[in-house]
């Protein structure tokens, strides 16, 4: 490996040693967390419900949960990282480093990247085992799974960036991700909602990014799947340029 | 050839502070250099914009050569910061904390290991190895911090305040080890509140107070400078605390006795 190569293998692993030494709450608590959604809504409601556009309700529910398992660990675990850091004062020993704004960019994204994929891959493993979870469509499925975890990393290592308290990341995590990857039908259809809700769902940019997935695991989808996937690549390459600019500028981070 | 060349430097910070205001410095190749100034001076600052953790608004920095903005990479892979607050990552044990550095510096694994070995064993660390670095006492921080700036091999070494608040032992274990690694040719930027610390271990001294370079010269040279007898003294004369100077507690017993008779 050359000198570039070492740094951003050693930042990187440096952010995925950070979340593996804490990982009852970073992996086990994420885990249990979607399992007892599964249970809740593939047992209790599923009960009920049997069905949603002719596909088992478990089935329908579980494309969500995994897409809504890696974002938000992706999103936390980036936002979560930079702000300790910040608050540590640790960064300080990377910024001094000769690594380059993209190398320490790239490491902060991925090490969110990897906690979302390891969380998405336990409970897809279980879900096949479990209750048989399809996958169709996998040329759709791994690159939109790919671009929600790399939109979502990029997402936290903004907030994370921004954030001069841990107020300021529970904040985005909690009132604004949060509703959004719920009210974007992660546990329903949007069809089935009354008007205006079913209009207004359709401005949330999750509702989008939870149909690529369900449509790469069981077939379905409201949106057309191109269009969403043309949408989520240009978010995040965006997304990632912003970052990029920040880091260049060493928006707060550096004095 | 310079070590550091600092050109007419100033930092502005956004809430209008001027913390640096025309600063010029240079530091030849193999010398031990120190910067001397009251809290607020921008010691700290100067040092910052040299390592890259704050942005010059204006002027200048080489460090051997390389711009510290156009070629940031060689002119940071050429300086080790020991900073003045213990700024370890809570997550990772000593001997990590040695390794990563090393890591985001691009030195390959088999040199890492052989260096942190050495240097956990040089800073009496080896057996705190693998401890987390919360659990480290305050000396051992310091240990730690030091470690790390060395842990890469710089060719120019920044230790801000590095004996402040630690014990006499690890202070001149300190001095021992500095001053062996600026025989063996490491340049070093020092700077301390601790004036003997300075006028034992360093060649040639700047005095810096409201951004500016005041005075720069040999200790005796200040000291002529300013027209006392001592480092000290030419320190607390830039300062405007003059009547501090320790010559003048010594003639305390002498005053005392007059009032007596």
């Amino acid at each position: 490996m050359n000198t570039a190569q070492i740094r951003l293998a050693t930042l990187w692993r440096r952010e995925v040693n950070r979340f593996m030494k804490i990982k009852k709450q970073t992996l086990g608590a994420p885990l249990l967390e979607t399992f007892l959604y599964i249970t809740i809504f593939g047992a209790a409601l599923g009960s009920r419900i049997k069905h949603l556009h002719g596909i088992d309700y478990v089935l329908f529910v579980i494309p969500g949960l995994i897409m809504m398992a890696w974002a938000t660990n992706a999103f936390s675990n980036n936002s979560s990282s930079i702000l300790q850091q910040k608050f540590q004062g640790a960064i300080q020993d990377q910024l001094s480093s000769p690594a380059s704004p993209a190398e320490l960019l790239l490491a902060f994204s991925l090490g969110g990247f990897m906690r979302g994929l390891i969380v998405a891959m336990l409970t897809f493993v279980v879900s096949v085992v479990l209750v048989g979870l399809p996958v169709d469509h996998a040329l759709v499925l791994i690159p939109s799974l790919f671009l929600v975890g790399f939109f979502f990393s990029q997402l936290g290592v903004l907030i994370g960036v921004r954030a001069e308290q841990f107020d300021d990341v529970a904040f985005a995590q909690t009132f604004v991700l949060q509703p959004l990857i719920f009210l974007g039908g992660v546990f329903y259809s949007a069809s089935l909602l009354p008007q205006p809700w079913e209009t207004l769902t359709r401005f949330d940019p999750i509702f989008y990014m939870i149909n690529l997935v369900r449509y790469g695991f069981v077939g379905f989808t409201e949106v057309n799947i191109w269009l969403s996937l043309l949408a989520l690549t240009g978010a995040t390459a965006a997304l990632f340029l912003v970052n990029l600019r920040l880091f260049s500028r060493g928006y707060r981070l550096r004095a | 050839m310079k070590a550091l060349d600092i050109k007419d430097l100033e930092k502005r910070y956004p809430n209008g502070v001027e913390a640096l205001r025309g600063v010029s410095v240079e530091i030849e190749e193999g010398e031990f250099f120190g910067l001397l100034g009251p809290n607020g001076a921008g010691k700290s600052t100067l040092i910052h914009c040299t390592t890259g953790l704050a942005q010059p608004t204006g002027g200048s920095i080489e460090v051997f050569g390389n711009d510290a903005i156009d070629h940031y990479a060689e002119a940071r892979q050429a300086v080790g910061l020991a900073p003045q607050e213990p700024n370890i990552d809570w997550f990772l044990t000593v001997e990590e904390t040695l390794d990563y550095h090393a890591g985001y510096f691009g030195m390959p694994r088999r040199e890492r290991r052989q260096r942190s070995k050495e240097l956990l064993e040089t800073f009496s660390l080896t057996e705190k190895r693998d401890e987390r670095t919360r659990t480290l006492s305050g000396g051992m921080k310091r240990r730690l911090i030091l470690a790390r700036a060395m842990m890469h091999r710089p060719r120019l070494l920044i230790l801000d305040e590095p004996t402040a608040g630690v014990d006499v032992e690890l202070r001149l274990e300190l001095w021992h080890y500095v001053q062996k690694i600026n025989q063996e040719g490491t340049t070093i930027l020092l700077t301390t509140h601790y004036l003997e610390e300075a006028e034992q271990l360093c060649d040639r001294i700047a005095f810096i107070a409201e951004g500016q370079i005041v005075a720069e010269g040999t200790s005796p040279e200040l000291a002529e400078r300013f027209d006392v007898a001592n480092l000290e003294d030419a320190y607390l004369a830039l300062v405007g605390r003059g009547e501090l100077s320790r010559s003048h507690i010594e003639t305390a017993p002498d005053a005392e006795t007059e009032v007596e008779a």
